[in-house]
């Protein structure tokens, strides 16, 4: 027996997914910088470049699998960012369009979201 | 494209455009317009609240008085952020009235979708992204910063145990924070109790003290004076009335009254006995004398300081009478205890040696 992939045609886990990286991203972020500041520089004076470098990397990582979702949701659920009708049929395939299309839409509200949540360590170099 | 029309008034049930289009119509007396006493009420209380609004923008608490770099940091944030906001607030309501004015005009969908696409995803998402960025801009530039001198403030529950960094070692006080106008200082803080937080508004700030971390802030006064500060963080029953001054000086004088402030009391009388007897050594200290309490506010220079019980009396021989005869009244919850029985000349004389401690 073939069991479906968590994430493909009609699941609607592709909407919640987006959130679920934010929301790891938002959270690996301030662990990270809070452990750090609170082991590595007690004293505020040491710096934070590798607090820096690991929240870039971690933010790379969850732009790369929005950017995977976002793909998924255009291929296999057939959804656009923006819908030229109205999408009402009680029918399998108009559900998996607008999963699609919800699903794109979260995807670039996240994308920004994920950004917002790095900016500050381009802006930062110390722990305060 | 489909054109497509748009509800007519009649159809409409949105208090909120009604509410709006009531003071358009007030003038024109459209349908809107407001009926009965009340909208007179409203028109001459406008004037009133404004008036006490603005009221707040002055005194020993204004953030907007430009007394100090970190503050003016704030206050350069805030101008175009309330302008701004203004604009946005005031271009949105128009939009809204039109939309309801217009409605049996109609719009293309086209019309529509850019409305939605332009101002409410990329218009927003701009917006927010310069204000995130200034933002942050503006907190690195209000982060600690290398100073020049350090003061060291512990929160207690309700006042504030100060102590500096002097020459010859640190200098302990209370309640009163003297700095040197044009040189930063940086604030170590921290709390033995609860949790405090330390706001001087017309200087900068603010930053909370946390018991078991030390927290740092760095102010840079730029106007002499006497500035209110206050505990932003609230701490139990008296946290209302932990306050502070922070009196800014000329470097050369604030040089002098630190060397001062170092040295033992120079105060002597009958009154430092019955300090001593009625056991208020025991809590507070006098440098150069037996009184060496750890506790409650250090008193060494306690007559050169503008204020008593935290900030909440001007030190004056009535204030200091009534604040030992009966401080809970003063300040509910005080650990001090009242001295409601003691002989008037014994607290005559008490408040003679206190007053002399210069």
């Amino acid at each position: 027996m073939r069991y479906p992939r968590l994430i493909d045609d009609r699941s609607i886990w592709i909407m919640v997914a987006p959130s679920v990286i934010w929301a790891a991203h938002f959270l690996l972020c301030y662990w990270i910088a809070a452990i750090w500041c609170a082991k590595e520089a007690a004293d505020g004076s040491a710096p934070l470049q590798p607090v820096t470098w690991t929240v870039a990397g971690v933010t790379l990582v969850a732009l790369g699998l929005i950017w995977a979702l976002a793909r998924h949701a255009w291929g296999r659920y057939g959804g656009s960012l923006f819908i030229t009708r109205t999408i009402a049929d009680d029918r399998a395939q108009e559900r998996k369009h607008f999963l699609g299309h919800v699903a794109l839409l979260l995807c670039a509200l996240h994308t920004l979201a994920v950004i917002f949540t790095a900016l500050p360590v381009l802006v930062f170099d110390r722990c305060w | 494209m489909s054109r497509r029309t748009f509800p007519q008034r009649e159809e409409r049930h949105d208090d909120t455009l009604a509410f709006i289009c009531r003071f358009t119509d007030r003038r024109t007396g459209g349908p809107y317009a407001p009926r009965g006493r009340h909208a007179i009420f409203r028109l001459k209380l406008a004037p009133l609240s404004a008036t006490l609004l603005l009221a707040g923008c002055s005194g020993p608490h204004n953030w907007l008085s430009g007394a100090g770099r970190e503050a003016m940091r704030i206050e350069a944030l805030f101008w175009p952020l309330l302008i701004g906001a203004g604009l946005i607030w005031t271009a949105v309501m128009t939009l809204a009235v039109v939309a309801y004015r217009t409605a049996e005009k109609g719009g293309t969908e086209r019309q529509v979708r850019a409305y939605v696409v332009w101002g409410g995803v990329v218009f927003p998402a701009v917006v927010l992204t310069g204000l995130l960025a200034t933002g942050l801009l503006t907190l690195r530039g209000i982060a600690a910063q290398p100073a020049a001198h350090t003061v060291a403030v512990d929160g207690e529950q309700w006042w504030w145990r100060v102590r500096y960094e002097g020459p010859e070692g640190p200098v302990v006080s209370a309640n009163e924070i003297r700095l040197p106008r044009g040189e930063t200082v940086r604030f170590e803080l921290t709390s033995d109790d609860v949790i405090h937080s330390f706001w001087a508004p017309a200087i900068g700030g603010k930053m909370d003290l946390i018991p078991g971390r030390t927290t740092q802030l760095t102010l840079t006064p730029e106007k002499t004076g006497s500035w209110g500060g206050i505990c932003a963080e609230f701490c139990g029953s008296a946290h209302a009335q932990m306050l502070f001054r922070l009196v800014v000086m000329e470097p050369e004088a604030y040089a002098r009254w630190l060397a001062d402030e170092a040295r033992p009391a120079q105060a002597t009388g009958p009154g430092l006995e019955v300090f001593l007897d009625e056991g208020c050594g025991a809590c507070h200290s006098i440098r150069g004398t037996k009184a060496q309490g750890p506790v409650g506010p250090d008193l060494t220079h306690f007559a050169g300081r503008e204020t008593l019980g935290a900030g909440i009396r001007p030190v004056s021989r009535t204030a200091l009478r009534n604040w030992i005869r009966y401080p809970e009244a003063i300040k509910p919850g005080v650990r001090m205890p009242g001295y409601p029985d003691m002989p008037d000349a014994r607290l005559d004389r008490l408040v003679d040696y206190l007053m002399a401690l210069k």
